[in-house]
């Protein structure tokens, strides 16, 4: 059995048996770190001008920028992206004829009478459709105040 | 240049990049050397010698002059070879012993490796070493470092420092005995 492997008695070397790096490795590195250091000191970052500044200010900017970030994706998240249009803005796209056929032969139950009491604020339909002149409508309204005065 | 000197030009605008083209040159052969029994690899080495450099420079300013500076550089490179390893074993999910046998195959697979039969024993045994056991190996046996400024690199107390020397010694001598005998397995060193 051979003698066991003693550490002391081991010519002791000042570097392990690996490779030597490239020749001109040592000569060159100063050059490259030099380079390596030098290009961001010459440019300085967008937010380089914090540096100098106190840590208090820098602790406000950081506070404010932390609570618009939060507002933001609050304000961003709550509101809808597109607003649904509204109704009546909805219906001013279908053509009118359509309009009044879906009305008047669907299961709606209304006819041109209902159509001619749309509210005031759209008149166009009340106009094309009740085709009434004023004296008509006159006559029409005297008349009714003779029918509700009979049901009085 | 001494130590201070670098240091005193480095705190002068004008002198800096001189200082610390001086500084590089007085440190680059140990620092790459350190990481170099670390990492194995010539191209792992140089880009942690330079991250080492780098961090020199960032930091020289705010270094306070309680410790040697080449005890302070020597802990930013143990810092950063330990990191690498530790990253190394988590990205690839590999066990102690893996990152051993990767070191290890690198080591065989260099072409311009220089040593007898008995020093690349050695250099194997080392290499099964865990990572802070072999940095301890490697400061005390190759660098001959006292256990004090050991202690300052590290951050372990001297008493710790002897003991995991201790251990690594008794596990090399263990394995290159086994190596040696070919009826025990190496393995069993461990």
């Amino acid at each position: 059995m051979k003698t066991p492997f003693r550490l002391a008695e081991h010519p002791r070397r000042a570097l392990p048996p690996l490779s030597r790096p490239p020749a001109g490795y040592f000569e060159q590195m100063p050059t490259r770190l030099m380079a390596q250091v030098a290009a961001p000191a010459q440019r300085p970052g967008p937010l380089a001008w914090l540096l100098p500044a106190p840590a208090s200010l820098r602790t406000g900017l950081a506070s404010t920028l932390l609570l618009g970030t939060f507002a933001a994706s609050l304000w961003l998240g709550g509101a809808p992206l597109s607003r649904p249009a509204a109704p009546v803005t909805s219906l001013d796209a279908v053509p009118q004829a359509q309009l009044v056929d879906y009305l008047t032969n669907g299961e709606t139950h209304l006819d041109m009478q209902d159509l001619a009491e749309l509210p005031t604020r759209h008149l166009g339909l009340t106009r094309q459709y009740l085709r009434a002149s004023s004296d008509e409508l006159t006559e029409a309204l005297d008349a009714q105040a003779a029918e509700e005065a009979a049901l009085l | 240049m001494e130590d201070h000197e670098i240091l005193a030009k480095f705190c002068e605008p004008a002198s800096r990049n001189l200082a610390f083209n001086q500084l590089v040159r007085k440190y680059q052969q140990k620092v790459y050397w350190h990481v170099r029994k670390m990492v194995v690899d010539h191209a792992d080495a140089d880009d942690l010698t330079q991250d080492v450099f780098v961090k020199v420079w960032k930091n020289l300013e705010n270094f306070r002059q309680d410790a040697q500076l080449f005890t302070w550089i020597y802990r930013i490179a143990t810092n950063e070879c330990l990191s690498f390893l530790q990253s190394k074993r988590r990205k690839f999910f590999l066990p102690l012993n893996d990152v051993g046998a990767e070191l290890l195959a690198k080591m065989e697979a260099d072409p311009a490796i220089a040593g007898d039969e008995i020093e690349l024993k050695l250099q194997r045994a080392i290499l099964r070493l865990p990572d802070k056991q072999r940095l301890v190996f490697n400061l005390r046996y190759y660098d001959e470092m006292p256990y004090e400024q050991m202690a300052e690199v590290t951050g372990t107390s001297v008493g710790a420092l002897k003991a995991s020397y201790h251990h690594a010694a008794r596990k090399i001598e263990e394995y290159v005995t086994k190596a040696d005998n070919p009826a025990a397995s190496p393995d069993a060193a461990d």
